[in-house]
């Protein structure tokens, strides 16, 4: 959609002022990314008021005058829906957000007091913030990018057979699949019902806890549902030896019909959403759901692990200078977050972070290589628990009082969280079993958080000096 | 009466947890009593404390001195007491009222040598604190939570004081050590370091002022070094510090020491600054240039001397600058030049 010009030229000034942030909130499914987006703008609203940020040094000497939300940048975008998710939280019994199922954006005005009054500029001044919320689904299509039809079958076909659980999901697929001839002709229906088997395989591998799942448009599929731009599928046993006489194929044959398929997708789905939401981001935050991950096992943690490295190679890291900051942002500052760290209590924080830290190693060499600074911590956006503590039999234990997502009221030691991935005995052995809580009933205050605060100062504490 | 424990089963085929693994997630009944959680403190690796101590600076006393004003302390009062008591005895009142004079004089020496002593230790667990304070980043919770009570308590900051509730209100239990200095520096420190700054700045003025207007100069030396005296007394006073005679002492030496060494070589990065402040001083009229120099000199040692006291280190944007100290001496004397 056109925008008018003197809007885009606005925003060019903004950022040539370094007035105007677009943060990036990247997380898979259920890493908590609706819930971060609607604590920020409840904390940045409430702040010098209600809200703690004690650990924003803005806040805490009380220059930050609080933030309200402006119209948007592009307006074919609809507004993220902060109002439905608080009203969720105020429900009787209160409830988290609903899942994101599409796009949203959200623009806000956060308004300050300068610790030091410059030469310019009054006795308060205005930094803009660009939120930006999706599926975290559609996040693993952006690795497609940097593949052909051929490239990413193989790797697909590598990525499903590796793994006994993700095996047995893509079974009857697998069937399926297995006499279809890649020079025949193409049949629409049964290339559909191939397709269809590949999208419930996918699906099971999600409920499964499986992140590492693509293309993301089968999981979530928007207003495309039942087009044939969603009827293909990685075809399995391709080598890149045989690319010559594939390529070779008639056009109606089964891979080329596939290829097309791909192609389409690729072209007309997976890089407009990255040209238009992904490519102009100034900082970043990362969340993960460490627990979920250990809860699901040894196996989907790898695969979480991987999905995120591939993840992170599609954003620009970089030093910025003025010229990049106009026409070719890049990601100068980094937090990774554990999200939901209220579900574990509170001296387990330290072991989250290693093991976050454990699980973005290879991204995070990449970015020390960047020279981008990166932060790691654990966050809770929205505190659903209280930390007690029990004495029993004469020792003290650490514990959490809250409400499970069934409406009991426990109170509960959560388990140890371990600094690094335990080994395959420990699974076969114990594993872990983290409970999930529903969130606190809401009073007059601000919502209650866990370090979104020291978050907020990372991301953008250096803009409200 | 407490009610009977429910019965509990144990599982026999159950393998047993390996030593190293995490500690597998535990149930408890939502009636079951619960306080407030508190960070737990990590226990200090054994040996940890002894090798502390043996790398710590060797504790000097001084068991000479401290034994002969003991002991004269103590043979004195036992003279008086006897003579006391011989004089009630053969009723020799003049002798019996010196004694009693002399027993009073020397209750007040001891009074005093004890009070030195005591503020002596203050000075040294002052110390202790600091060096403490020093690795409060890597501290746990209650680590953490511990130290700030300490801080609490050699501020001299009763549980209500404004300022320690602020800090209560903001810090939660999840703050770590990091976190929780953060908090510490602001709610209790930055008060106090407004007002240091506020006194450095004013008393190196004053100083700066009395040396450019004072016709002589040795009145003007004592008066310097009687109001230097002063400056670090108000500063420590201002960190938690009571000072008596011998921690003055002890305290007027360790600034002195860091001014020279420390002191000098950050006078050595900031050469340009002080070429700078040469000229100033060249512009103004004689008098008012050694008073720029002595303003400046007592400005650094007040620098110096809120460095040292003051139970956290400064980081580094909270310190304040002898940039804007200068600034604030030089346009004090550049008024009194022109009134003049």
């Amino acid at each position: 959609m056109p925008q008018p010009l003197a809007r885009e030229l606005g925003n060019l000034i903004e950022r040539g002022r370094d007035r105007q942030l677009r943060l990036a909130v990247t997380g898979l499914s259920r890493a908590g990314k609706t819930a971060f987006l609607t604590s920020l703008v409840h904390q940045l609203r409430h702040a010098g008021l209600e809200a703690r940020l004690d650990l924003l040094p803005a806040a805490r000497d009380g220059r930050l005058l609080g933030a309200s939300r402006v119209s948007q940048r592009d307006l074919g975008v609809p507004r993220f829906p902060y109002d439905q998710a608080l009203a969720a939280l105020d429900e009787t019994p209160p409830r988290w957000p609903e899942p994101t199922r599409g796009i949203s954006e959200l623009r806000l005005v956060i308004r300050y007091r300068p610790a030091k009054r410059g030469l310019l500029g009054g006795e308060s001044r205005e930094l803009t913030l660009d939120l930006f919320d999706y599926p975290g689904e559609w996040l693993l299509d952006l690795p497609l990018l940097d593949h052909d039809y051929l490239s990413w079958s193989e790797s697909q076909d590598a990525r499903l057979t590796h793994g006994q659980a993700r095996h047995a999901m893509f079974a009857e697929w697998r069937a399926a699949v297995a006499d279809l001839d890649p020079a025949a002709d193409a049949d629409e229906a049964q290339l559909a019902a191939i397709a269809e088997r590949y999208a419930e395989g996918l699906r099971a591998a999600r409920e499964a806890g499986f992140a590492d799942l693509q293309p993301g448009r089968f999981l979530l599929p928007g207003d495309l549902d039942g087009a044939p731009v969603l009827q293909f599928f990685p075809l399995p046993g391709l080598a890149e030896a045989q690319r010559k006489s594939l390529e070779a194929l008639p056009e109606e044959s089964v891979y080329r019909t596939l290829a097309t398929r791909y192609a389409h997708y690729r072209r007309h789905i997976v890089k407009p959403f990255y040209q238009q939401h992904f490519r102009r981001f100034d900082r970043q935050i990362v969340l993960v759901d460490v627990l979920g991950a250990l809860n699901a096992g040894p196996e989907r943690f790898e695969d979480l692990s991987r999905a995120l490295s591939t993840l992170m190679q599609s954003f620009a890291y970089g030093k910025r200078s003025l010229v990049s900051r106009l026409f070719a942002p890049r990601i100068d500052r980094l937090a990774i977050a554990a999200t939901k760290a209220d579900h574990v209590t509170p001296e387990q924080h330290g072991h989250l972070v290693s093991l976050l830290e454990a699980l973005l190693a290879e991204p995070l060499k990449d970015l020390r290589f960047a020279d981008v600074p990166v932060r790691a911590l654990s966050l809770a956006s929205i505190r659903a628990t209280r930390p007690r503590e029990v004495e029993q039999r004469g020792k003290r234990t650490p514990a959490l009082a809250g409400t499970t997502l069934d409406g009991d009221e426990v109170l509960l030691f959560p388990g140890e969280v371990p600094p690094r991935l335990p080994d395959a005995g420990f699974w076969a052995r114990q594993g872990f079993d983290f409970h999930a809580f529903r969130p606190l009933p809401r009073d007059a205050g601000a919502l209650p958080h866990i370090r979104l605060d020291a978050a907020l100062d990372w991301l953008i504490g250096d803009k409200l000096q | 009466m407490n009610d009977p424990r429910p019965g509990q089963r144990f599982a026999l085929d159950d393998p047993p947890p390996a030593p190293g693994d995490p500690r597998p997630a535990q149930a408890f009944d939502p009636t079951t009593e619960s306080r407030d959680w508190q960070p737990e403190a990590e226990p200090q690796a054994p040996g940890e404390a002894a090798l502390v101590a043996s790398l710590a600076r060797p504790r000097r006393r001084r068991w000479g001195l401290l034994t002969l004003l003991g002991g004269a302390l103590g043979l004195g009062a036992v003279e008086a007491g006897s003579t006391l008591y011989a004089a009630s005895l053969g009723g020799d009142w003049l002798a019996g009222a010196w004694s009693v004079l002399l027993l009073l004089a020397l209750g007040l020496g001891g009074r005093a040598l004890l009070r030195e002593l005591w503020r002596l230790r203050r000075l040294r667990r002052h110390g202790r604190l600091r060096e403490a304070l020093a690795g409060l980043d890597q501290a746990s919770p209650r680590e953490a939570l511990a130290l700030a009570q300490r801080l609490r308590e050699q501020l001299g900051l009763d549980a209500d004081h404004p300022h320690w509730q602020g800090f209560v209100t903001a810090h939660q239990p999840h703050h770590d050590g990091g976190e929780t200095r953060a908090l510490l520096a602001h709610h209790l420190l930055a008060p106090r370091d407004r007002e240091a700054r506020r006194l450095i700045s004013r008393m190196s003025g004053d100083t700066a002022v009395l040396v450019a207007v004072s016709p002589l100069t040795l009145v003007d030396m004592a008066l310097v070094a009687w109001r230097n005296l002063a400056l670090i007394d108000r500063l420590a006073r201002l960190y938690g510090l009571e000072l008596g005679y011998a921690s003055r002492l002890r305290l007027f030496r360790a600034v002195l020491y860091n001014m020279a060494f420390a002191g000098a070589s950050e006078i050595a990065s900031e050469a340009s600054m002080e070429i700078l402040s040469m000229n100033l001083a060249g512009r103004l009229s004689t008098r008012a240039g050694q008073g720029l120099g002595v303003g400046l000199l007592s400005a650094r040692l007040g620098l110096r001397t809120a460095r040292l006291t003051r139970p956290l280190a400064f980081a580094d944007d909270e310190a304040p600058r002898m940039k804007d100290l200068r600034g604030e001496v030089w346009q004090r004397l550049r008024r009194l030049e022109e009134e003049r």
